[in-house]
């Protein structure tokens, strides 16, 4: 029988919290932490909500005790934070001794500094270490290098908002052809002018909180955070006797062929990885217990998203929020912090609810659960679906 | 050409827009969409579709093909366009439209949904030709059962400098064996 790949750590950072407590504690208080911004000066700062990371970069050097003069951009920041956790978290104390790949996923990367000092760069040299901190692959490296990864497989991971869930998925194959014995997993956005204009110009970013599968949804607030997960093989879990906090049962990841920016009308690419996922995990569609869903809140998304969760689980759907109303999207990290979300939720046999949502959408008469709900959790499953139409499903259980 | 036959020839002289807009034309390619692509998907998709066409590949058989293309120009010929739209502060118009070609494996998005390929697809940039990874990693996929059929090749497209080279695997053998000469022979 395929118990999945063992997950044994995980850490996060989050407009709702700095580490896995204080999310879960939000997560169950119903806490949002969607606010205006406060850290970008962009003419849109009275238009848009956002999920932002309560502490400052400043804040952030302090506390990983990095030197003033580094080039890390907020994205390597809240990565290197998140990353810590979960390694502390597994009770690793020498990474060394084992072969440990990681694999971490961004879209915004180093942008934030880039479109900061971009003109500057022209002018003066003060701010131009921070161009070799632009490229996506730059916080991944940090991260290794901080960790002591050395010499083993290092990847970044960009394929928009199912980037880290694709992360979580090759880490997992990584795991079981037998490649690494241990894989840290996720991945870090912040926010950035670049996806504020890019969404702004897109129309979908909503004006106030955001409102998954909602009649009267508005449209996204994006939102910055980071998270990781230790995947270990059995081996090594039995070896060292490790505690596991939940398995990597199944995932699948398929192509929506539609459109570069939209979902299908049916959800064809959402509905193929969560096929996909069903099959590799060997289970039934009646076997989730809880779908925390993509649930961006935009008309698109939720829609496609609904239609494909009506193909997959027909007149039996399960219990399914989005937990986008706390966080925010935050694109390429929403699939860590999802796993995240999905592993405390199997932990604590907790269902979390599906804030702002008033009126049913008039296409379909599926619901996502509103209120907090305890139940007997066995198995979860998390969607991702990206721009381009790159959808993945990972599912965890027990 | 398709399998030896010359299926259209442009002029020398004549610029990659007008060539390509010709070779729609001659080869009955009705797909309004075409017109919207940038000049590497519209390449790559002519080059699918004539190809997936003689293969009697129709989009309602939703056929597992994987997709895994190659050039050493990535999409610099777009970047450059959307670049320009950008650098001037008194004509500053970055548009979307453009932007979404920013990136090669676009061109493998529009074969997909003009195909309905809901499959495995990779776009490497590599500095040369390299029929030694593309018949491993194509080989690969066949022999996993990730694919039954594979699309492969090279699309390139610089300024005025094109190439499209694709060729189609499949599971089941045929005259044309599947191995690294015979792919380097034909390009």
């Amino acid at each position: 029988m395929n118990k999945g790949v063992a997950i044994t750590g995980m850490g996060i950072i989050s407009a709702i919290g700095n580490n896995v407590e204080e999310n879960y504690s939000s997560l169950i208080s119903g806490n949002k932490g969607i606010s205006r911004i406060s850290k970008i000066n962009t003419i849109h700062k009275n238009a848009i909500m956002v999920g932002e990371i309560a502490f400052t970069n400043k804040e952030l050097e302090e506390q990983l005790g990095i030197s003033p003069d580094n080039n890390y951009s907020r994205t390597a920041l809240i990565g290197l934070v998140a990353a810590k956790e979960a390694i502390k978290d597994a009770n690793i104390l020498d990474i060394a001794a084992y072969k440990t790949g990681l694999i971490s996923a961004t879209s915004v990367g180093g942008m934030d500094m880039t479109e900061k000092y971009y003109y500057d760069y022209l002018e003066s040299d003060a701010h131009r270490k921070y161009i070799e901190g632009h490229h996506a692959g730059d916080s991944t490296q940090k991260i290794a290098e901080e960790l002591g990864v050395k010499e083993s497989l290092v990847t970044t991971i960009s394929t928009a908002c199912s980037s880290a869930a694709n992360a979580i998925m090759y880490g997992a194959r990584l795991i079981k052809s037998g490649k690494l014995d241990r894989v840290v997993v996720g991945g870090a956005d912040c926010l950035s002018k670049f996806t504020i204009n890019g969404f702004k110009t897109l129309m979908i970013l909503s004006d106030t909180y955001n409102t998954p599968f909602d009649e009267n949804r508005k449209g996204l607030n994006l939102g910055e955070a980071a998270a990781f997960l230790v995947l270990e093989s059995d081996a090594l879990v039995a070896k060292e006797n490790k505690k596991v906090l939940a398995y990597v049962k199944g995932y699948g990841n398929a192509n929506d062929a539609y459109h570069q920016t939209a979902s299908s009308e049916n959800g064809d690419g959402a509905t193929l990885a969560m096929e996909k996922a069903l099959k590799v995990a060997n289970l039934r569609p009646e076997a989730i217990d809880y779908i925390n869903a993509h649930g961006t809140a935009t008309g698109n998304n939720d829609l496609s998203e609904g239609r494909a969760i009506l193909r997959v689980f027909k007149d039996a759907v399960p219990d399914f929020s989005s937990t986008k109303p706390y966080t925010g999207h935050t694109l390429a990290a929403a699939g860590g912090i999802e796993a995240v979300y999905s592993i405390l939720a199997l932990q604590n046999n907790v269902v979390f609810p599906n804030l702002n949502f008033t009126t049913p959408m008039k296409e379909f008469a599926i619901r996502p659960q509103v209120e907090i709900k305890e139940k007997e959790l066995n198995t979860v499953l998390s969607n991702s679906l990206g721009f381009g139409g790159n959808c993945s499903t990972v599912i965890f259980s027990k | 050409m398709l399998n030896g036959e010359l299926l259209y020839k442009g002029s020398e002289e004549e610029p990659f827009a007008d060539f390509i807009k010709m070779a729609y034309k001659n080869l009955e390619t009705d797909y309004s969409k075409f017109f919207k692509m940038d000049s590497l998907s519209k390449l790559a998709f002519l080059g699918a579709d004539v190809l997936l066409k003689h293969e009697n590949v129709v989009p309602e058989m939703e056929e597992n093909i994987a997709l895994v293309f190659s050039n050493n120009a990535s999409s610099l010929d777009t970047d450059r366009k959307y670049q320009k739209s950008i650098e001037d502060n008194d004509n500053f118009y970055p548009s979307p439209a453009v932007f979404v070609y920013t990136l090669p494996n676009i061109c493998m998005g529009e074969i997909s949904i003009k195909h309905k390929l809901y499959s495995e697809n990779s776009f490497f940039i590599f500095e040369n030709f390299n029929p030694d990874y593309l018949y491993a990693y194509s080989a690969g996929l066949i022999e996993e059962n990730k694919a039954e059929k594979v699309l492969c090749g090279w699309v390139n497209v610089d300024k005025e400098e094109y190439t499209a080279f694709l060729y189609l695997v499949t599971k089941e053998k045929t005259e044309i064996p599947h191995t690294i000469k015979e792919i380097n022979s034909r390009y």
